[in-house]
């Protein structure tokens, strides 16, 4: 059975698992990029407040393996709990959690490194606060952090596979029953690596073109 | 009148400022010089109140400021005080002509742009970027920024450092132009030639103290044994 079989043959299948992959992204993408954005920013202001515990808690999960993460949340916590939740919103939470504090990190970093500069450039030029956050503040970050921004979204899309693992009816998850059926792991995981290249390339290109356009030079002094 | 009385500041402990004297006067050109490390910058953050001094006074065209105060309690005095710094921070993300416009709010004066922008010969390169110009090149676009915003008085830290000597006889000519409209303008510069060109007033700064202060002939004769160390130190290394 060729790729082509097997998306043809498995079209439902794999389309159902796909869209499982996309609604799990949607959800963990912009929880992620709205609430890691806000918990940044306020972790800027507000080092002691936020920032800290913020970087406390994502240093702590920077160190735990995803696959661990997931199974304590799915398994002895809800255990604990005694509740039961669907495995897909086990699984959200699990990655949203993961992507809102990278996003955080990386927005609070890059605002700790904004050069103090051109807020004093803007400051002589008789500029508002306001004025200086939307014209010279937020244009400059959101060039900075646009490329890593969308990198990162694009290793959540991959860490989304995980997911199979409590079982979530994801693309991996079908992958791996269309190959129990057939054993073809060769032109079923081709066919998976294919699916997901659909989806990453044009993020990484995006990705590469912001970069390309909008990163400059800021050091210019 | 841009005045500073007693002026003292500290950073990190350390005493940059020792009660410094300082007039700067509209229609005048004053020039500050002295060695590294002498307090020449941070006299020019003080005066344009981008730092607040410890204590001593500044007074703004009447105007008066006893310190210690709280960055609250003062009336932004920019862009009616103009810097230009030595390091320009001309912000990347934006082309060397919407520098110059950004500050304006869209109430531009085309004609004073467009003459500022042939006065200081910037036509070739006004729509790049600031990382596509060289140093000198930016020096005349971060000059132009602080002008179009017409200011009462302008302080310029070292801008004329990476230019040669044609662009620094262009930027002297306009500079000596603004002085004539009644702008006051503090330059502090390392080049006693350009000094000597272009100012009313000198003021030698060493150690946070002014050590002389008056015309051109501090440069020509000065009475203080420190001046005379460093005048020939400076001739010896030109």
């Amino acid at each position: 059975m060729s790729i082509l079989d097997i998306i043809i043959t498995y079209r439902e299948g794999l389309l159902a698992g796909l869209l499982v992959t996309l609604k799990l992204c949607l959800i963990i993408w912009s929880s992620g990029i709205f609430i890691g954005t806000i918990l940044g920013y306020l972790g800027s202001k507000h080092h002691k407040e936020i920032g800290t515990p913020s970087r406390f808690i994502s240093f702590g999960l920077s160190g735990i393996p995803v696959l661990i993460l997931l199974f304590w949340l799915h398994y002895p916590l809800q255990a604990l709990l005694k509740i039961n939740i669907n495995p897909f919103f086990t699984a959200a939470f699990a990655f949203s959690l993961l992507n809102i504090f990278s996003v955080a990190d990386l927005v609070r970093s890059t605002l700790a490194n904004f050069p103090a500069q051109y807020n004093l450039a803007a400051k002589v030029c008789g500029l508002s606060q306001k004025e200086t956050f939307f014209k010279i503040e937020l244009p400059i970050i959101f060039r900075q952090i646009i490329p890593s921004l969308l990198n990162l979204q694009v290793t959540m899309l991959q860490l989304t596979l995980f997911a199979s693992l409590i079982s979530v009816e994801e693309i991996f998850r079908v992958a791996q029953r269309i190959n129990a059926i057939i054993y073809k792991p060769i032109e079923v995981y081709t066919t998976l690596a294919i699916f997901f290249l659909i989806i990453c390339l044009p993020l990484n290109g995006l990705a590469l073109w912001l970069k390309n356009k909008y990163t400059r030079d800021i050091s210019e002094n | 009148m841009l005045i500073g009385k007693k002026i003292t500041k500290k950073y990190h402990g350390t005493e940059i400022l020792k009660g410094v004297d300082i007039e700067i006067e509209p229609g005048k050109i004053t020039s500050l010089i002295g060695p590294s490390g002498g307090g020449k910058t941070t006299l020019l953050r003080v005066l344009s109140m981008l730092d607040l001094p410890e204590s001593g006074s500044i007074t703004l065209d009447g105007e008066k400021y006893n310190f210690p105060l709280k960055i609250n309690n003062i009336t932004p005095p920019w862009p009616r005080v103009s810097v230009v710094f030595q390091q320009l921070f001309l912000w990347p993300h934006l082309t060397l002509r919407e520098n110059i416009l950004l500050p304006l709010r869209g109430s531009v004066d085309k004609k004073h742009i467009t003459e500022l922008i042939e006065i200081l010969q910037m036509k070739e390169f006004i729509d790049r970027y600031p990382n596509q110009v060289s140093l000198g090149q930016r020096q005349r676009v971060a000059l132009a920024r602080a002008l179009a915003l017409n200011p009462e008085y302008l302080l310029l830290d070292e801008i004329t450092s990476a230019l040669d000597i044609e662009q620094v006889n262009i930027i002297l000519n306009h500079l000596q132009i603004l002085r004539d409209k009644g702008v006051g303008i503090l330059i502090v510069t390392h080049l006693l030639n350009f000094a000597q060109r272009a100012s009313d007033n000198i003021i030698f700064l060493d150690e946070g103290k002014v050590i002389e202060t008056g015309g051109k002939e501090i440069l020509e004769k000065p009475r203080h044994e420190r001046i005379k160390k460093f005048l020939s130190i400076v001739k010896a290394a030109t």
